[in-house]
């Protein structure tokens, strides 16, 4: 039989993708792990049960996160949903989907360092609505550019079939529309919860350190040195991501991203 | 309509103004009126450019790679990476965010980390010191590899879809019967046809990249700094006089994206969703 | 006359898509339109729709102006070349639809869906969705869910145009059964000649926005800007000794 290399490389490319998930882990239950050795000195759950009780303020990020990422997913999916409508069908739809590429594009960090000031005077720097209304700006664009596409002929030939057959505009939006657009709902949802669950430059400029996300905890816990806590954040950080991409791949991989 | 304009486009055109305006002192604590000293400062310093021009090369040096990797990885490997298993593996990397992948690199490849503790273990390095540097190093090796560690399994999915949509396989199969031998068709069918769809993609991939902010905050070195690092630095300078010149090179960075907008999206019916 | 049209003028762009177009239509008969892609047919049906405005012109309907009415007001049901089935539900709720959207009690529905059914023979497909479907039988549920509705006029863009040649010929003679025997007053666009002649109680030809309705099909048949007699003309070309007549005659 020809020798075939190409199995060494598909266990070295599985080893390569595992290996970072199997090292935070390792990591965040590790202590006492110094220089020269290769294997911590202790290995297990203290640092996790430690989040628990003690005042790390990790189980508050965590929820914390969740509770701006569901916000930031659903205000901008919905409002993305609806006002991609009448932006993909007026006449001067390519140049309004040029302007949201605009915000899109730039980094978010730049683009709320230059809005700082507007949140100072409305009084929502350093707060968790900012944080969201900050995300929001930023995971808006997306939503717009992602339901774009769905706005196609065909749709647009359903609402009319559903208008002469008796529908009201309401009656179009909730029973046909929306069912239409469900599978893209969700896509759009988690995409921009991954928008707000990944983002760090925007929410420390934004929350001044005082809205402590997961991943403002992870850089501090770097900043501290303090990795094993860093990994364990990591790991929190990682986990819901993962989780979303069990139940569906098409969660979290999305062309636009 | 109305609801568009208030959050898509205020926002943008706020912040915008509001760093234009900074940028000549007309706004801002300690600024009296309208000045070109900051704009001047600024170019005189030469920083600036020095940190586009670095951020540019990071960034396509990292976005070239991460696509010639991941072409080789979807080319050789497009049957196996859509078994089961597989298919649910190379998706795993999305799950990890920047900030992550540049903890993990630095975890890795600093002086005291695991790579270098087992080359202390073999015997390869004595010191912790002989170590090569590797993050925080001069030629940003931990910026890159972090990048591409991000960037290239997205590539490597792209182009699996891509070529399952595009047909690509049929299309080999046509230029073989056509009388192409394999290298013929893989340079002058597969990678054309898979560059020509995602082409747009790649380049606001190097967009995304110049723009980073988490990964070389925690990879960088000093001097040069990468565009965002340096404009956040800047503005939270005690320097008053520096914030200024900060919105400056904000200025010329949004210009410079929104340019690059403008030239990837304002031709015919070109936008992202139709690749 | 029930579908009376008068002077209807619509542009787009400084472009006349539909000139001066005038026809009437008895209840329960059938008006079959002979056009190419891009004469403005479908522009035309959509104004009687009222999915698009008229620059000018009136509509009636039964003796009443309609148009000021809302499309979903108008009763009149606009099909499309494609079925349309909602994806989302099965063929019983898509048969269904117009009379949930109308409130109709749930009694009423069942009946009516199930007598519906009936007429569309699809006994048996109710709980199916729309993709386990031939596309005989979803074109079939398209009209069902539209003439459910009762709607006092139907209009139907090339409704057969997406179906095999074999379909489509099943799929003409099933129409014609369901509009007698639901008394549907129609207006049916096709550019197809022989579907065209075979559809229609009247026929009309259109032609770069503008319609002209015939007396009767002999009239259409002879007119030759319809077609016909090009395609009666290649016909006796191909069977031998017709073709001297052909040409002695000219």
């Amino acid at each position: 039989m020809k020798f075939s290399w190409k199995p060494f490389i598909l266990t070295l490319l599985v080893v390569l993708i595992v290996f970072p998930f199997a090292y935070m882990v390792l990591l965040s239950m590790a202590s006492e792990w110094r220089f020269p050795d290769v294997l911590p000195n202790y290995f297990g759950l203290r640092n996790w049960t430690q989040i628990f009780s003690s005042e790390t303020g990790l189980i508050s990020s965590f929820v914390l996160s969740i509770v701006i990422s569901l916000s930031v997913a659903f205000t901008s999916t919905l409002s993305g949903f609806l006002i991609s409508r009448s932006v993909s069908y007026h006449p001067r739809k390519r140049l309004f989907t040029l302007l949201t590429y605009f915000p899109y594009i730039l980094a978010p960090v730049v683009f709320a360092a230059c809005l700082s000031y507007f949140f100072l005077m409305t009084g929502l720097f350093g707060s968790a609505t900012g944080v969201i209304v900050a995300q929001f700006m930023i995971a808006f664009p997306y939503a717009l550019i992602f339901f774009s596409s769905f706005w196609n002929e065909r749709i647009r030939q359903y609402e009319e079939l559903t208008a002469t057959l008796g529908g009201n505009r309401r009656q179009t939006f909730l029973k046909v529309l929306l069912p239409l657009a469900k599978g893209m709902l969700l896509i759009c949802f988690f995409q921009t919860f991954l928008i707000s669950w990944f983002e760090y430059g925007l929410t420390s400029i934004i929350g001044v350190g005082k809205v402590q996300t997961l991943t403002i905890k992870v850089f501090l816990f770097i900043k501290e040195a303090n990795f094993y806590y860093g990994a364990l954040s990591c790991c929190l950080l990682i986990f819901p991501p993962v989780l979303l991409l069990y139940i569906n791949k098409r969660y979290v991989f999305n062309k636009l991203i | 309509m109305l609801f568009f304009v208030l959050i898509g486009v205020v926002p943008f055109c706020a912040a915008f103004i509001y760093a234009l305006l900074y940028s000549f002192g007309m706004v801002g604590v300690l600024n009296t009126g309208f000045t070109l000293a900051f704009w001047k400062s600024v170019f005189a310093s030469g920083e600036v450019l020095g940190s586009f021009g670095y951020s540019a090369v990071v960034a396509a040096i990292s976005v070239l790679l991460s696509v010639s990797i991941a072409m080789w990885v979807a080319l050789k490997f497009t049957r196996e990476l859509n078994k089961r298993f597989l298919s649910f593996i190379i998706y795993l990397p999305l799950a990890i965010p920047g900030i992550v992948a540049a903890f993990f690199t630095f975890q890795l490849f600093s002086k005291a980390g695991f790579f270098s503790r087992i080359a202390y273990s073999f015997g390869w390095i004595t010191k912790v010191r002989f170590f090569p540097d590797l993050v925080n190093d001069q030629l940003s090796i931990g910026i890159m590899l972090t990048f591409i560690t991000v960037v290239m399994p997205f590539f490597v999915l792209l182009f699996l879809n891509v070529y399952k949509n595009e047909r690509v396989e049929e299309l080999s199969k046509l230029a073989f019967s056509l009388g192409a031998n394999s290298s013929q068709v893989t340079w002058k069918v597969t990678i054309p046809i898979i560059l020509r769809k995602t082409w747009t993609l790649i380049a606001l991939y190097f967009i995304f990249l110049l723009g980073a902010y988490e990964v070389p905050l925690i990879l960088g070195q000093e001097s040069p700094q990468m565009l965002s690092v340096l404009i956040i630095r800047e503005l939270n300078q005690y320097d008053l006089s520096k914030i200024s010149e900060g919105y400056v090179v904000a200025v010329i960075y949004t210009i410079v994206v929104s340019l690059a907008a403008i030239a990837l999206f304002s031709r015919k019916k070109m936008t992202l969703n139709e690749i | 006359m029930f579908l009376e049209v008068k002077n209807i003028v619509k542009s787009f762009h400084n472009e006349a898509v539909v000139r001066d177009l005038n026809f009437s239509l008895d209840a329960h008969k059938t008006l079959s339109i002979l056009g190419k892609s891009g004469c403005g047919k479908t522009t035309m049906l959509k104004i009687v729709a009222g999915l698009e405005n008229a620059d000018a012109g009136t509509i009636s309907l039964g003796g009443k102006n309609i148009d000021n009415v809302k499309p979903g007001k108008r009763n009149v049901v606009y099909l499309y070349q494609e079925d349309l089935l909602f994806p989302h539900l099965n063929i019983f709720e898509n048969i269904a639809f117009g009379l949930r959207i109308k409130k109709f009690p749930e009694k009423e529905i069942v009946e009516k869906v199930n007598a519906m059914v009936e007429s569309l023979e699809l006994n048996g497909q109710e709980t199916k969705m729309p993709h386990q479907l031939s596309g005989g039988q979803r074109q079939r549920v398209s009209f069902g869910r539209a003439i459910i509705t009762s709607p006092s006029l139907l209009l139907l863009d090339e409704p057969f145009g997406s179906l095999d040649a074999g379909t489509r010929q099943r799929m003409q003679e099933f129409f014609k059964s369901l509009t007698a025997k639901y008394q549907i007053t129609s207006l049916f666009v096709t550019h197809d000649l022989k579907e065209a002649i075979l559809m229609g109680d009247e026929i009309a030809f259109m032609q770069s926005g503008r319609l002209k309705v015939y007396k009767d099909k002999t009239d259409f048949i002879n007119d030759p800007v319809t077609g016909v007699q090009n395609e009666i003309g290649f016909w006796e070309n191909l069977i031998p000794g017709k073709v001297e007549r052909e040409t002695l005659r000219k």
